[in-house]
């Protein structure tokens, strides 16, 4: 069976259970059967103390389910779990460890215990430590997160795929915030049978999602991982940020080489030979989740930048050096044409500075003037003087529509800003709260993904 | 012969420990085509070898032991020898430093650019070969990059592209170009040799770079 075809009982189960699930809401098994409570397919509560929980029929054991399940969710105490997981023998194909007290702090024997158990059963695992799985178009939600702690990003083509369940959170958050939704979520902690190269070969496959963004705190057999990283890039966007950069190397080599293998530096340089992109940072990771989610990727390297603050134009025309954006000149013929139609004090080069006095149709006029001379276009509205309205939404989106090249945009910070923004992501354009943040988000969409490729 | 044949046969014909004799180490890496100098070794107790006149001066006098680290800490390389009477000289007295198992002898190789091209195992990838400015540079700008190995010319011509000292290597302010296809080619070598599972670590530091050759000055190669 194909991995994709596999998975899919994973991600899109038919049948849950969820052992360890109570009546009480304070509790992990009473949070996480509450989030599951509108999936797409059968939930069984397993609880041998309970009849029912939460009007549904609860179960003294996974055993006594009628029929297979799909994905089996444990949330019992860490000791338990080996023995409970021999009893999914030939019922379940998933069991998704919620619990912690495995690997993460030390207890190596209880894990390996727990991975003979699943092998001997036959039962893949996810977990254990982890938060698990968010499928919005499967209304599957495996985090034991309230609803009130933890707003759910609506559907979208964004996939995570997270080691650390803080990290997703916050992506989940940063994700939701940008008016950008999910496809699949995954959170895997220790990694201990089901680990990011698996799910980047279902998510290759997988119709919802366009872009992936992974967070990595091990890679366990690297081969594999570039394998199937490679394969997932190929089709979709894929950007990875690895944490753990100073850890690593082996003192006693005598070479630089040997001193340095297992380090942050060797994982970098692999992921740039193949051309995978990579995320310095947190924000740099959210940013280009932002813009790849919203466009699509587009080769060449020219920008234009329109602007109505000085200051804010050199800011974005310094980032643009440091990701081998061309910042060319604006031709003789959309020069004159601007000259003719703007007042003497606006500048106009790249960037065009619209100043302070700026009317909002100056950015279409400007725009349709330079449109065929560029690959992408970063716009800049500073909020603060009267002549920016929300109308600049309609300006961009038309002009986006027209083009059909990527735009970029930084709006500053107060009066209609917050509608402006909602407007303009509502139309897929990503905006960012500053001009370096902006240029760095069009990075990602020009020119081969922003790698420097020779 | 494929590589790993031949690397079972070298291997079979080492004299030392899990640290392999520089004059054995490049006469293999020159057999397998990667340019190093000429050179003969004097086994400690043991005359002048008569191929010894066919070197071309000056020469250079290292000692060779599989228990020291660092040859140069030991004072253990004698530069711009000029005659035979020196070459004695030199040789005996690398011959009393603590644990010489012998003397290598070998032209000198005028100044060049100096770069360095290692091979590892990686925990996470495995077989990795690594390419970066070699001398104080490896220090001071940790200008490195590195590849999954093995390696075709193309991708070692890629890998010596990702460091900064790209711009060098095709000659700057009025300096010729240098062989990078030589470079290439010890980047494939040693990407080669490192998959083969034999190695432990391979580090060619420095490789010196001309116009028209790339020599591999020092080589150490440490068996698994």
């Amino acid at each position: 069976m194909t991995t994709k075809k596999y998975l899919e009982s994973l991600f899109c189960p038919g049948s849950v259970a969820v052992v360890g699930a109570t009546e009480s809401p304070g509790k992990l098994g009473g949070i996480v059967l509450t989030n599951l409570l509108g999936v797409k397919g059968r939930l069984y509560p397993v609880n041998p103390a309970y009849r029912e929980v939460m009007g549904l029929r609860a179960y003294a054991s996974i055993r006594e389910i009628p029929g297979a399940v799909d994905l089996s969710i444990i949330i019992r105490p860490a000791a338990e779990v080996p023995e409970l997981l021999r009893q999914h023998a030939g019922k379940a194909r998933f069991a998704l460890i919620v619990s912690a007290g495995f690997a993460e702090v030390g207890e190596a024997a209880l894990q390996e215990e727990l991975v003979k158990a699943g092998r001997e059963s036959g039962v893949r695992l996810v977990g254990p430590n982890c938060l698990g799985i968010y499928n919005p178009r499967h209304r599957l939600d495996t985090m034991f997160l309230p609803h009130a702690c933890l707003k759910r990003p609506g559907k979208g083509n964004v996939a995570i795929v997270s080691q650390s369940g803080a990290i997703m959170i916050c992506l989940l958050e940063t994700i939701g915030r940008s008016g950008t939704g999910v496809s699949k979520v995954f959170n895997y902690g220790n990694a201990a049978d089901i680990d990011a190269p698996e799910v980047y070969d279902y998510l290759a496959e997988d119709a919802e999602t366009s872009v992936v963004v992974s967070y990595l705190e091990s890679i366990g057999d690297g081969r594999k991982f570039i394998g199937a990283a490679r394969r997932l890039a190929d089709k979709k966007r894929l950007i990875v940020l690895r944490a753990g950069k100073g850890a690593g190397g082996q003192a006693a080599a005598f070479s630089h080489t040997g001193r340095l293998a297992g380090r942050y530096e060797v994982f970098h340089s692999i992921l740039r030979e193949y051309g995978i992109m990579e995320a310095p940072d947190y924000d740099s990771l959210m940013d280009a989740a932002k813009a790849l989610s919203f466009q699509s990727i587009s080769t060449g390297k020219r920008l234009c930048i329109i602007t109505n603050g000085g200051g804010s134009g050199v800011l974005a025309s310094d980032e643009c050096m440091k990701h081998g954006l061309e910042l060319v000149p604006l031709p003789e013929k959309s020069s004159c044409e601007l000259r003719s139609v703007f007042p003497p004090f606006y500048a106009i080069k790249n960037p065009i500075d619209l100043t302070g006095q700026v009317r909002t149709d100056d950015y279409r006029v400007a725009l349709r003037a330079v449109r065929d001379h560029y690959d992408g276009f970063v716009v800049i509205a500073l909020t603060g003087v009267a002549g920016v309205t929300v109308g600049l939404a309609d300006i961009l989106k038309e002009f986006r529509a027209e083009s059909g090249k990527p735009v970029a945009v930084h709006i500053a910070q107060g009066g209609i800003a917050p509608r402006l923004c909602g407007l303009l992501e509502k139309a897929k354009i990503p905006v960012y709260p500053s001009p370096e943040r902006a240029v760095r988000g069009m990075a990602v969409l020009l020119g081969n993904g922003g790698q420097k490729h020779e | 012969m494929d590589i790993r044949q031949k690397v079972r046969q070298f291997l079979s014909s080492t004299s030392g420990g899990k640290l392999i004799f520089e004059h054995e180490s490049k006469q293999f890496l020159r057999e397998l085509g990667a340019g190093a100098p000429k050179g003969v070794f004097v086994p400690r107790g043991d005359p002048l070898p008569s191929a010894v006149d066919e070197l071309r001066y000056p020469l250079v006098a290292k000692v060779a032991s599989s228990r020291l680290s660092s040859k140069s800490d030991a004072g253990g390389i004698k530069l711009n020898i000029s005659n035979r009477e020196e070459l004695l000289r030199a040789v005996a007295g690398l011959m009393q430093i603590e644990h010489a198992e012998g003397v290598l002898a070998e032209e000198m190789v005028p100044p060049g650019f100096e770069v360095i091209v290692g091979g590892a195992l990686d925990a996470d990838f495995g077989p990795i070969v690594m390419y970066g400015l070699g001398g104080i540079f490896v220090e001071v700008f940790q200008d490195i990059s590195f590849a999954l190995a093995p390696v075709d010319e193309k991708q070692a011509l890629w890998l010596i592209n990702e460091t900064k000292g790209k711009q060098i290597l095709r000659g700057v302010r009025g300096r010729p170009p240098l062989d990078v296809n030589a470079l290439a080619r010890i980047i494939g070598i040693v990407s080669q040799l490192i998959t083969t599972g034999f190695f432990e670590e391979i580090d060619l530091n420095p490789v010196v770079l001309f116009p028209d050759k790339a020599v591999v000055l020092d080589a150490k190669i440490k068996i698994r």
